[in-house]
């Protein structure tokens, strides 16, 4: 099972877990392959390859256009774009290729992973408090938790907090119970053989489209909700 | 060993430096590989279409303005062909009275001077004939003088004589 024992290790007094470090160089590796295969030959005139980043980079230019003042977009572009990239990428990665050696999983989707996703989220967080001081200073960042009135400050705090837990947990819950069920659809076709395999393989199939298009849809979300945060940091109250 | 495993399993706490890393690095290779050239590339491409879309504007606003030159032109051209005709007609009409009168001049001038010499001719033909009588009846007379005279004779020939001489006085 994907999300079931998972082999760790000890470095420099830190916990690393094996699956989510294969898994995410193997997100880098792809989201890699993929910036570098599509600009090879930038032209005026798009070719496939071009044609396809470009769309991708006018996508997610588009998600943050809607959410960002418009004069800071531009400098928001390469982050909206590569957390797409990454995010889509980890979504995808566990549905069609799952790898598990000795009962521990290897490779998986690294979002089915509620440390990975909570990574995500606090970078987003941190990323958006930061936008914040560089937008309006230390004093102005500090002022806005305390604004409209001095009471808001805890529940502007509590904001943050709850920004950062939905944002971390709403894609970790959409991808590990997608891949929960995968692995319950395959434990079905599995107990009693070739019936079973029959039986099981269309709902796999079905299942692992639908999964598909709930990972685009979730990275999206993730990069939506994630500029809609940015933005809020950086916008007159 | 089996607490320290559950204990890792909640928090593997290095992934999450791992990650956070192996984002800002990848964001840094999308940078370079991807996101300066092809952004850049769309400007270019943005500025390149806003450059074609002022071009056209001023190629149709000049194709415009050439093709009422030319009609202007054309106008002009047609006007000046109507003038070009006209004038050649009446050129050619002036000329052609101009030469009809002309000949008609030099015609009659011809038949003058023609006329003219015709009658110059005739009164010389008729002096020269007149003196060729005179010479040719002084001749006849001398001849017939030399011959014997009749009273007859040469009362008819005095006659005749006298009346051939009125005659010649009279024309």
């Amino acid at each position: 099972m994907g999300n079931g024992t998972v082999a760790t290790f000890q470095l420099f007094g830190l916990t690393f877990s094996v699956a989510n470090l294969v898994s995410g160089a193997i997100v880098f590796l792809l989201a890699v392959i993929f910036v570098f295969a599509t600009t090879r030959h930038i032209t005026m005139r798009p070719s496939k390859g071009q044609n396809v980043i470009e769309w991708l980079m006018d996508f997610t230019n588009g998600v943050l256009k809607g959410n960002l003042p418009a004069n800071e977009v531009r400098g928001y572009g390469l982050w909206g774009f590569t957390l797409f990239i990454f995010i889509f990428l980890s979504n995808q990665l566990g549905l069609f290729f799952n790898l598990m050696i000795n009962g521990k999983a290897i490779v998986r989707s690294p979002t089915s992973d509620p440390v990975v996703t909570m990574t995500l989220s606090m970078m987003t967080v941190i990323f958006a408090n930061y936008s914040s001081i560089r937008r309006w200073g230390t004093k102005g960042y500090l002022t806005s938790f305390v604004k409209p009135l001095w009471f808001f400050f805890p529940i502007n705090i509590f904001e943050e907090l709850s920004s950062f837990l939905t944002l971390g947990l709403r894609i970790f819950g959409i991808i590990y119970s997608g891949e929960v069920l995968l692995e319950m659809i395959w434990q079905l076709a599995e107990s009693h053989g070739i019936f079973t395999m029959a039986l099981s393989l269309p709902i796999e199939m079905i299942w692992q489209g639908f999964s598909a298009f709930l990972g685009a849809i979730q990275a999206y979300v993730f990069i939506m909700l994630s500029s809609v945060y940015v933005g809020r940091k950086l916008q007159e109250e | 060993m089996l607490l320290h495993l559950a204990v890792a399993r909640t928090l593997y706490n290095g992934d999450t430096i791992f990650y956070a890393v192996s984002f800002i690095l990848l964001m840094w290779i999308v940078k370079v590989l991807a996101w300066k050239p092809v952004t850049k590339m769309m400007q270019d491409r943005s500025d390149k279409i806003s450059d074609d879309i002022d071009n056209a504007e001023k190629s149709r606003k000049d194709a415009a303005a050439m093709a009422e030159e030319r009609k202007a032109a054309l106008a002009g051209s047609r006007v000046e062909a109507q003038t070009i005709v006209k004038d050649a007609k009446e050129n050619g009409q002036q000329q052609r009275e101009q030469i009809v009168t002309q000949a008609q001049t030099d015609a009659q001038s011809l038949k003058d001077k023609a006329q003219k010499d015709i009658a110059q001719e005739r009164e010389d033909a008729l002096a020269s004939a007149r003196n060729d009588v005179a010479d040719l009846s002084v001749e006849i007379a001398s001849k017939l003088l030399q011959r014997e005279l009749k009273a007859d004779d040469q009362k008819a020939l005095i006659d005749s004589y006298i009346e051939g001489l009125g005659e010649q006085h009279e024309s």
